[in-house]
């Protein structure tokens, strides 16, 4: 499938609200606080507000459903949502969870994305699917953001 | 990104349902009667109930929202669901991506549970293609 970078984005999550054992798994919100964002085309800064609210199920994969707004240098708006997947073997999901740095190539988090803006000038963002590959740092997650050619 | 095949999947969808134009756009739903899939880990059929309810809209993208349910030809039902766009004023070429997401009991497909995947749609003459990739 080809593809080419859109954007790096990172994001910090403050104080995780763990709402608990809910039907369908163990489900957390991250509050997002700040974050921001660049690649050729579009940069910028991540909105305070946002959040991704994470579902841990059963067989062990967290569910990540995300949405923040995105505030590019020249003042644009974008709305942003993705839904994701992270898993991995126990002993690297264990050592995230302790806040230790872990090499993404030792778990799957991937993430699909698209995106809504009235700027003109960032029209095309209504018109691409993207596809993240995360790295889940102990402050906040780096996605590695490429646009679907 | 890297990505692998996962299948490709051929629709049969019968008359459109054209309930006209809505708050979000002009909305169109397209029936699922049948259709197969096939790839290295998993071929079978598509069992006819689903459908895909798309919308177009303002810009001229049409939504595509779809749920059909997949079995394998070893008896394994498979839910599956994707969202996606299809820009037919897409530069050069019409843009049809999708992203499928699976659902299933059976063990031997749990795999398909954990993975995301993205689909490239063509339309051709006897109904829509999708080529999906597993994401690695």
């Amino acid at each position: 499938m080809d593809s080419c970078l859109l954007m790096t984005l990172q994001v910090a999550v403050v104080g995780p609200q763990k709402i608990g054992a809910v039907p369908h798994g163990s489900r957390v919100t991250a509050p997002i606080a700040s974050g921001h964002f660049e690649g050729p085309r579009l940069r910028g800064k991540v909105l305070p507000g946002g959040g991704d609210w994470t579902l841990l199920r059963g067989d062990g994969v967290l569910e990540l459903d995300l949405r923040v707004t995105l505030e590019t240098d020249d003042g644009a708006l974008i709305h942003m949502a993705s839904f994701g997947l992270r898993h991995g073997p126990p002993e690297a999901i264990a050592a995230i969870a302790r806040g230790e740095r872990v090499d993404p190539a030792r778990y799957y988090f991937r993430t699909t994305l698209r995106f809504e803006t009235a700027h003109p000038k960032y029209a095309f963002l209504n018109r691409l699917l993207a596809v993240t590959s995360g790295d889940r740092r102990a402050e906040g997650p780096i996605y590695t953001v490429d646009e679907i050619l | 990104m890297r990505s692998r095949p996962l299948l490709t999947l051929r629709l049969q969808t019968a008359p459109t349902q054209n309930l006209g134009a809505g708050p979000h756009g002009t909305r169109v739903t397209f029936p699922i009667v049948g259709g197969a899939f096939e790839g290295d880990r998993l071929r079978g059929k598509v069992l006819p109930g689903g459908d895909d309810w798309t919308v177009q809209r303002s810009d001229g993208v049409l939504e595509l929202d779809l749920r059909a349910t997949l079995e394998t030809d070893d008896g394994a039902l498979i839910h599956m669901t994707f969202e996606g766009i299809r820009d037919d004023a897409a530069p050069g070429a019409p843009y049809f991506r999708t992203f499928p997401r699976f659902e299933t009991a059976e063990p031997r497909y749990a795999f398909l549970n954990r993975l995301l995947a993205v689909g490239v749609g063509e339309i051709r003459a006897d109904g829509p293609v999708h080529l999906i990739e597993e994401i690695l």
